[in-house]
């Protein structure tokens, strides 16, 4: 695809939709929003840019092995972050009992662990929806693949 | 009270359905599906829930419009 | 007149009905397997449509509450809920396309009937 229209349009917003994706993930404790829904943003952002430079050309800025590390890593990192829970002490997921840093409300530091497990769902959540369409977007050249 | 706003975005999401189901280009339909789900996402704004009208908009209008398109560029276009 | 009101405040309610048959009649009587998955989003967002407007609380806003601040604002639980249909929508419809496109390269045809066919001749010779 070499339309010059969608490049343009596209170098021009991608950098305004990652950065609302950004605010979304880190103010979703303030503001609607949150984890779920900034990972999407960015990753609409990601695939959009991937449509109209091409494929070979997003890959470049994220190769597929970084989206599957990252996959993988945002859903460990969530764990980890409610074992911290268990080790000091507490339930799993433990909040303010686990002595997470609690500041005035209504600032971006104010919700102790959410801020970082909405870190981890944003970024877990970006990377998958990535590699599907990394996935789907791939032709499989064997008539009778085994599940790629 | 309802206002002329939402009978007018509700018809035109009656007419968005009975659209796609009609059309025999599968790929119109589903464009128009997409414009099916920003109206959604408009209505959900009104009726006072921001967060879904910002995962509607995001996932509905773009990610699924993706895989759809992603889909029919695979297989085949007519119905 | 009366009867003209009533359906005026049942607006949304009646617009999701109408919605969730479009979407079933859709995926009744379409063959094409695309055409079926559009019907049954078609279906979901009716549900969802219901639902979020059964919350909703007249002149109510968004129920995010400053501090020291009060006002009306509308039932978040339908909401709540509706964001996790999203997402199970979503996955259903990424995990039924995976399906559709295997099985058109498997038989060459996106008509369910077709399929049925193509798999009872499978059958037969086997």
């Amino acid at each position: 695809m070499e339309d010059l229209v969608a490049r343009s349009v596209c170098r021009l917003i991608v950098p305004f939709i990652q950065l609302y994706g950004a605010y979304l993930v880190f103010y979703g404790h303030l503001s609607p929003g949150g984890g779920f829904a900034g990972g999407a943003v960015v990753a609409a952002s990601i695939v959009l840019y991937a449509l109209s430079f091409g494929r070979e050309t997003a890959e470049k800025r994220i190769a597929p092995g970084i989206s599957h590390l990252l996959e993988s890593g945002g859903g460990l990192w969530y764990l980890l972050v409610g074992l911290v829970g268990i080790m000091l002490g507490g339930s799993f997921l433990t909040n303010k009992a686990a002595g997470f840093y609690l500041g005035i409300p209504g600032h971006l530091f104010s919700s102790g662990m959410i801020f970082l497990l909405a870190l981890g769902l944003g970024l877990k959540v970006a990377s998958t929806m990535v590699t599907l369409f990394y996935n789907l977007s791939t032709e499989v050249n064997d008539e009778h693949g085994n599940g790629t | 009270m309802i206002t002329l706003l939402d009978v007018l975005l509700l018809l035109f999401l009656i007419f968005c359905a009975v659209a796609v189901a009609r059309i025999r280009d599968l790929l119109s339909a589903v464009i128009i599906f997409a414009s099916y789900s920003l109206v959604m996402a408009i209505i959900w704004q009104m009726l006072g829930s921001p967060d879904v009208a910002i995962t509607e908009a995001a996932l509905g209008a773009g990610v699924t419009t993706f895989l759809f398109i992603a889909a029919i560029s695979r297989t085949r276009r007519e119905e | 007149m009366e009867t003209v009101l009533k359906l005026g405040e049942n607006f949304y309610y009646l617009t999701a009905m109408v919605l969730f048959i479009i979407g079933f009649h859709t995926m009744l009587t379409h063959a094409n397997l695309i055409k079926k998955l559009l019907g049954m989003n078609i279906m979901e967002t009716a549900i969802f449509l219901f639902f979020v407007s059964a919350g909703y609380v007249q002149g109510g806003r968004a129920p995010i509450l400053q501090p020291g601040q009060q006002h009306l604002y509308v039932n978040p639980l339908p909401s709540a809920l509706i964001l996790t249909g999203i997402v199970v929508a979503v996955s259903v419809t990424a995990y039924a396309l995976s399906l559709i496109i295997r099985l058109y390269r498997h038989y060459g045809t996106l008509d369910a009937n077709e399929i049925a066919l193509l798999r009872a001749k499978e059958e037969e010779d086997n």
